[in-house]
């Protein structure tokens, strides 16, 4: 009788052991997986942030940025051409600048906008950008590719959405593909029509043509301003500029 | 180790993820009309980041995924099991993982940082510290094993 207690005694004991060397077993396993899934997630967002950080120099056909920020910047605002802002405003504010040009750049993201706001938008002046193709060889077609889209009334939204997205200096990214998705993400209708134009000598002669007026104007960099208004004596040429309230003083000063 | 009692990190749990679906479902509304959320401090970062090339995939607003993550995280912590206790760490890692890059393309790449998409991160990162806990303390025990308190009913979590 007892023999039989201690042999029911003793197989309890083992199951309890054998149970919990499995409840041991199947923690370990949860664990291990658990250290697995940790380091996987740990390469995915290494890959992940390695990846997207390629783009981060600019010129990137495939991921262009801040679409929407230029649309509300110059959509609504009258365009013709290269000219933005009311054609009968009494000033006309003249930028001379290169596609290419970083400092360009600066100017289209940090000082235009609120010069746009303030005096482009309230009727006051207009803008006029003029290609000063300076820093290298694709200075050139992309400014021919920014009046193109001008004859389809984008010339501003390509303008503003090319700085946003500008590469490095000459490092070749203004490539046919980088220039075709600014025009269409800049809202050109007529792509067929666009690519024809920007390759036209007509537009090719006159990136040339504003060029070769800003040499003459004595223009040594970009961007350069000048300003046409009642009061000024033709066309006068403004210093260094480099905050928007001096930008507002000049143009209150030519009306 | 005296880790706190899987009731009350199943509770956390359910709280913070509920609070999580809370969070996404505004994002994704607020995006859904060609609209972006409102930063409460003001400011237009809300407003660039739903703009930004970075806020769909597929087409998709990442918040979606938000809202399916913070879903599934809600239902783990109506279960005293291993299946449960492993899905949400699994869950929550991977959506903490996500959120870690999401928050490096609003500082590095987007320049603007949307109050929501940190508030969601911030959950996240509670929810998988919440998992881990429960996982490292209680994978591989049966039901509320060492718990300091009585097994709560799955209608007491709700």
């Amino acid at each position: 009788m007892s023999n039989k207690k201690e042999r029911e005694k003793r197989r309890e004991e083992r199951l309890q052991e054998e149970a919990k060397v499995q409840t041991g077993d199947r923690r370990t396993k949860l664990l291990q997986f658990g250290a697995g899934a940790v380091f996987l997630v740990i390469v995915a967002v290494v890959v992940l942030i390695v990846a997207s950080s390629g783009g981060s120099s600019g010129g990137d056909a495939q991921n262009l940025k801040e679409v929407a920020a230029v649309d509300s910047l110059v959509n609504g605002v009258p365009q013709d051409g290269m000219v933005i802002g009311d054609p009968s405003a009494k000033v006309e504010l003249m930028e001379y600048g290169d596609l290419q040009c970083p400092v360009c750049k600066a100017y289209s993201e940090e000082i235009l906008p609120q010069v746009i706001e303030n005096k482009v938008k309230s009727g006051k002046a207009r803008i006029v950008f003029h290609n000063f193709t300076i820093i290298g060889e694709q200075s050139l077609p992309a400014g021919a590719a920014t009046l193109a889209a001008g004859e389809q009334g984008r010339g501003w939204n390509y303008l503003e959405l090319f700085y946003r997205n500008q590469g490095e200096e000459n490092s070749g990214y203004a490539t046919d593909e980088f220039l075709e998705a600014v025009a269409k993400a800049a809202g050109v209708k007529n792509i067929a029509q666009w690519n024809k134009e920007r390759k036209s000598k007509a537009l090719t002669s006159e990136v040339e043509a504003t060029t070769a007026q800003a040499q003459r104007y004595g223009f040594t960099g970009t961007p350069s301003f000048a300003i046409k208004g009642p009061s000024t004596n033709g066309v006068e040429l403004l210093g260094t500029v480099s905050t928007p309230e001096e930008f507002e003083e000049a143009i209150e000063e030519a009306s | 180790m005296n880790f706190p009692s899987e009731a009350n990190l199943r509770r956390a749990i359910a709280l913070v993820a509920a609070l999580g679906i809370g969070v996404a479902t505004y994002i994704t509304i607020a995006d859904s009309g060609g609209g972006a959320p409102t930063c409460l401090a003001g400011g237009g970062g809300c407003e660039t980041v739903a703009n930004s090339s970075y806020s769909h995939i597929a087409g998709v607003n990442v918040a979606v995924f938000g809202i399916i993550g913070y879903i599934a995280l809600f239902l783990t912590a109506f279960f005293a099991n291993d299946l449960a206790r492993f899905a949400g760490f699994a869950i929550s890692l991977g959506g903490f993982g996500f959120s870690v890059y999401l928050t490096y393309l609003e500082i590095f790449k987007i320049e603007a940082i949307c109050q929501w998409c940190v508030a969601s991160a911030v959950l996240m990162t509670i929810l998988f510290l919440l998992n881990a806990t429960r996982l490292i303390g209680y994978a591989g025990t049966d039901g509320e094993v060492g718990s300091a308190e009585p097994p709560e009913s799955e209608a007491g979590l709700a």
